[in-house]
């Protein structure tokens, strides 16, 4: 890796990890979102650092600029209809913990056996290739996709407009 | 391969955050940490492969499952926003202790 590169996935490991601590240890709503916002932008950077820039710009369009103000209009609107303190609660544990860490170890451990085959570069891709996969082997999945969209749309107007009476 | 390591850190990390939150809102900002550390695991190992061992996936496939995926998260995202915010006006509260029927 380039001197470059490895300042990328500094900088990049940086921002994910401090946005995943503020989502899961933040106590303040905003802050928990701007934390959100700023992991889900290096996810996209990630993205990039392995050469899908297709997948990066997905990424923010979708997330940065759809979820996450999604998620800002559901916090407005709970704590409008609740009237609620917007500050997170948590309940740390040494339990959780261990969990947690075993999830990481069995991860770590079950995916080392992955690291030698590794080269140093990935290949760019360009927006072509994954059009061209979608309008050929993957038509089914995306057809299935549009299919899920729609679902979860319709499941998102009935549980939104089943509550009131 | 310092980006495995970090993916599951990142994993571990949402987990004990869906785990730990009281808030349903914190559970599914810990869920999309999940959901984002375990994308960038897929992508970067599939695209990290060597050709010489003959398992590199196209590029355009990754790229084109990649964005399956994303789909799939925001579906799930739409759904549980719909699901926190019906919840917090049928029975006036976020926590996760408060939802003890099935039957709301």
């Amino acid at each position: 890796m380039t001197m470059s590169g490895q300042l990328a996935f500094w900088i990049l490991a940086a921002l994910s990890v401090a946005g995943a601590a503020t989502v899961v240890f933040g106590r303040d709503v905003t802050r928990m979102v701007l934390g959100l916002g700023a992991f889900l932008l290096s996810v996209a950077g990630w993205f990039l650092f392995f050469g899908q820039t297709f997948l990066a710009v997905a990424q923010v369009f979708v997330y940065v600029g759809g979820v996450l103000v999604l998620v800002l209009f559901a916090i407005m609107l709970v704590h409008r209809a609740e009237g609620a303190d917007p500050a997170l609660t948590s309940r740390h544990d040494v339990d959780i913990a261990a969990v947690a860490l075993s999830v990481f170890g069995i991860m770590v451990v079950s995916l080392r056996s992955a690291w030698p085959s590794m080269t140093e570069g990935p290949v760019p891709t360009s927006t072509t290739q994954v059009s061209a996969q979608f309008l050929g082997a993957y038509l089914p999945h995306l057809e299935a996709a549009g299919l899920l969209l729609l679902a979860a749309l319709v499941a998102a107007i009935v549980i939104m407009g089943g509550e009131g009476e | 391969m310092n980006f495995v390591i970090l993916a599951c850190a990142l994993f571990a990390l949402g987990l004990y955050g869906v785990m730990s939150r009281r808030d349903i809102i914190g559970v599914l900002a810990s869920v999309e940490v999940m959901l984002g550390s375990g994308t960038v695991l897929l992508v970067g190992l599939s695209s990290s492969m060597t050709a010489a061992s003959g398992v590199r996936p196209d590029p355009g496939a990754l790229g084109a499952i990649g964005v399956l995926i994303i789909v799939v998260a925001a579906a799930e995202a739409a759904v549980g926003l719909a699901v926190l915010v019906s919840v917090a006006r049928i029975l006036h509260t976020t926590q996760v202790d408060g939802l003890m029927e099935v039957k709301g």
